[in-house]
Formats: structure tokens, C-alpha cells, sequence
């Protein structure tokens, strides 16, 4: 479980154009993503206050994203500013939709499930930047954990090498093996669901198609069957 | 009386395949509306006539009579349009263009069936259904995460081509049978590009705003 303090990843910076939405979970609580037509990111509880429609389902226009459903459009506070059946009406301070703190950083969206009063953990540093890509599995992260203990990863042409795996923060893991560097932003969905927030280091962008076939095989032992053996 | 006749249902997902065929080339035609649900007129004699098989879409072009979606893509993006721009004939195109062709009668057929439970109330299996049409997005997302690596926006060549249109509306019809779109990163990038090609039309559950 992370703390509230705790960021906690929802997207690859790169996923989420301007001018669109995206659903994101983290530990069941249903969250949209979107970006503005300026480009800055807002992560909100996943609801229209109207109907309770997900807001992922919405549309974005300019600073404004509205619900599908029937239009209400909401300011990046998440105030709502129009409601099209009643175009004349100065909509209540009450209409809001909870909205959480938002940081980018090293290619990755950030959230944190807290109020505005409570202190921030720091932002976790991994020092990459080039979006490998999300992958999302059905497995716990401490299964993930133990897998990516004894993966490789490749490092040249038909080549892999053992990778040293580094937990930074529950939600921000490195791999490193030989110049390459990797890093991991972890989103946990359930407990047994996760999405993995994939970058790479610079110097890597030959690496990265070889990478994302990596994180395809990946998916294949997170969510092969346990052993008992495993389990004992 | 126009050349071309579709016997349609308008939340038939195979026939909203062959609507923005029709639509993205432009092609004058007919509709002729079949009570598919709750009628099941797809299946009465007349229709057999037409198609044995007792489904839809069915396409009249002249004297030609089609059944199976992806025949009818292919006719219509060979015979109506000069360029073929929807199917182009260089051989490795082609190829990959009919492999993902394929995809969508093939792997992705529990996804069709999957949203004909959930929407029509169709016997079946939606919990098996919908796990295997997860594992068919997964397959399609995966390479579509390839192939922006490699600088293109399509599945099987630098252009849309039938391969996108026949993938297309499983994807974007997914919430229907209960899949969300949270998980396949590449494949929203691929429907919004999908979203805004000349000729785009939405059909009942595909949102006309995005």
C-alpha cells in the first residue's frame, strides 16, 4: 500500500496528447488523466458529479474538458463553468469535481491521492526520459518485483545482459545493465493488477523497439502460473 | 436506383465496417434496413437467398452479391476506388494487410461476439468472451506500441489501409462488452488518428465528440 503523501505514476507523459483523456486506477480508485490544449496534465477523481459518468469518457476543449453524458464542462479546477441544457445558469460553487496534485516529470505523469494540506513525499528521480512504453499485467507488484530480480535485458544486438534492479521508492524502480539504464514507474491498479510506466536513459534509443519486445516478454512471466514451489 | 445496395442493421458492428467503407470512398448507395434484433430477418428465407449463412452485411454491387465483412471491404477498396489506396497490391503490404484483415474475423471474432451478448442479450459465455477478446487487444496494442517505435501510425502500412478499418470498431465499441480503454495506450493514439481521416462516421456507442 503507498502512503497519501506518496506520487504515484498514472501514464507516460507521451500517452497522453494534448487535447485528450485517459482512465487510470490506482489501488481502485478510479482516476481521469488529461491534458489541456496548452499541454499541462490534471489528474481528477474519475466522475461527473451530474450522473456520475466517468469523465474519461469526456472530451477536451481548450482548458475545459466536458462529460460526455451531457456536456458539462469543468475548468482545470474542476469547477464546473457550463451546463448546455441550461446555457444562462451561474453553476454553484458546488459543482467540483476532486481534483489531485499533478507533477511531470522524466516522462511520466504523477499524482499524489492527497489534500492540498498534506506534505509531499519528493518527487522520485530515475534519470531517464525516452517512454519505452506502459505495460499492463495481471500480477501483484511484489511478484514483479521478484521476476524483474532475474531478468535480462538487451543491450545490443542479440545480446542481453544481467540486470541490477534498484527500488528508489515503492512506486519508481531501476534496472541497469551494462550503459543502459531503465527505469519502472510503477502504478499500482489492484492487488493483483499493475500498470509498469517503461523509460529508458538517452543514450538507449537504438534499444528501444528491442525494449519494448522485452517488456512484451516480460508480461508472459509476470503472468505465467505461480509454482508451489515458488510459493513455499 | 443506385448500383450498390447494403442490407444493414445500424448496431451491427460488421456493418458499421462496411458504412465507413462506403463512407471513407465516397461510394453513392443504397440501405436496405434489416430487422436483426429482435426480428432475426438475416436469418428468414429472403435473406438466405442472399447469404446462406444467415448474417450480415450483405452487399449488392450489380449482378455481384457478398457476404463476409472482409470480402466486401476488399471489393469495394479494389473495384470503387482506381488508386486502391484501402488495399494496395505491393506484395509485402498486401500480406501484412491481409494478416490483420484476417485478425478481425479471426481472433477478434469473440470481441463481436462478446458485444452481441452484452448489447443484444445473445446466449453466451461473456466473462470467457470478453478474457479472450482482452488477450486479442493486448496482441493489437502490442503492435501498435512497435510500430510507433518505428515512425508509423497504421497497422500494415504508412496509410491506413482495410486491416485499420476491420480492427477499428472492436476497439472502439470495447466498453460495450464491458473493456475499457485504460490499458491500450497505442490503440487510443491509433483511433484518435483513426477519429479525424475524411470520411469518419460514428455509429451507436462510438461517442461523435472526443
Amino acid at each position: 500500500m503507498s502512503s497519501e503523501a506518496a506520487w504515484v505514476p498514472v501514464a507516460l507523459s507521451a500517452s497522453i496528447e494534448p487535447g485528450t483523456s485517459a482512465g487510470a486506477v490506482v489501488e481502485g480508485a478510479e482516476l481521469v488523466v488529461w491534458r489541456d490544449a496548452k499541454g499541462v496534465a490534471h489528474v481528477w477523481e474519475d466522475r461527473c458529479p451530474h450522473r456520475g459518468m466517468r469523465m474519461s469518457f469526456g472530451f477536451v476543449r481548450g482548458d475545459h474538458i466536458a462529460c460526455l453524458y451531457h456536456g458539462w464542462s469543468y475548468d482545470t479546477a474542476g469547477q464546473c463553468r457550463h451546463i448546455p441544457a441550461h446555457p444562462d445558469l451561474d453553476v454553484p460553487k458546488t459543482i467540483k469535481i476532486a481534483t489531485y496534485a499533478v507533477e511531470e516529470a522524466g516522462g511520466v505523469i504523477w499524482t499524489r491521492l492527497a489534500t492540498a494540506a498534506q506534505a509531499a513525499d519528493p518527487l522520485p528521480t530515475m534519470g531517464t526520459n525516452l517512454p519505452v512504453r506502459s505495460l499492463y499485467a495481471d500480477c501483484s507488484a511484489a511478484h514483479a518485483l521478484a521476476i524483474l530480480k532475474q531478468t535480462q535485458l538487451p543491450v545490443g544486438k542479440d545480446e542481453t545482459y544481467p540486470a541490477r534492479l534498484q527500488v528508489v521508492t515503492p512506486h519508481a524502480w531501476t534496472l541497469e545493465a551494462g550503459a543502459l539504464s531503465l527505469s519502472i514507474a510503477v502504478q499500482v491498479i489492484g492487488p493483483q493488477k499493475i500498470g509498469l510506466h517503461i523509460l529508458a536513459d538517452e543514450g538507449s534509443v537504438d534499444l528501444i523497439a528491442a525494449l519494448a519486445r522485452w517488456a512484451q516478454a516480460l508480461r508472459l512471466a509476470l503472468e505465467a502460473p505461480v509454482t508451489v514451489a515458488e510459493v513455499a | 436506383m443506385s448500383e450498390i445496395t447494403l442490407y444493414n442493421h445500424d448496431l451491427d458492428e460488421n456493418c458499421y465496417r462496411v458504412r465507413l467503407m462506403l463512407s471513407f470512398l465516397g461510394i453513392a448507395h443504397e440501405i436496405v434496413a434489416i430487422d436483426m434484433v429482435p426480428g432475426h430477418e438475416e436469418k428468414g428465407p429472403a435473406m438466405r437467398a442472399l447469404n446462406p449463412l444467415g448474417s450480415l452485411p450483405i452487399l449488392k454491387d450489380g449482378d455481384l452479391v457478398l457476404y463476409g465483412t472482409q470480402a466486401i471491404l476488399a471489393h469495394l477498396s479494389r473495384a470503387h476506388n482506381a488508386a486502391g489506396v484501402w488495399l494496395p497490391l505491393e506484395p509485402a503490404t498486401f500480406s501484412r494487410v491481409m494478416q490483420w484483415t484476417f485478425f478481425s474475423a479471426t481472433a477478434l471474432a469473440c470481441a463481436i461476439e462478446a458485444r452481441r451478448v452484452a448489447v443484444f442479450g445473445t446466449a453466451g459465455d461473456l466473462e470467457a468472451l470478453t478474457r479472450e477478446a482482452r488477450q486479442a487487444l493486448r496482441i493489437m496494442d502490442d503492435h501498435m506500441v512497435l510500430r510507433h517505435i518505428e515512425g508509423f501510425e497504421w497497422f500494415a502500412a504508412d496509410t491506413p489501409t482495410i486491416a485499420d478499418l476491420s480492427l477499428l470498431p472492436s476497439f472502439a465499441l470495447s466498453r460495450d462488452y464491458g473493456i475499457d480503454h485504460d490499458e491500450f495506450p497505442a490503440l487510443r493514439r491509433w483511433l484518435r488518428r483513426f477519429r479525424i481521416l475524411p470520411g469518419f462516421r460514428t455509429m451507436p456507442g462510438i461517442p461523435d465528440y472526443h
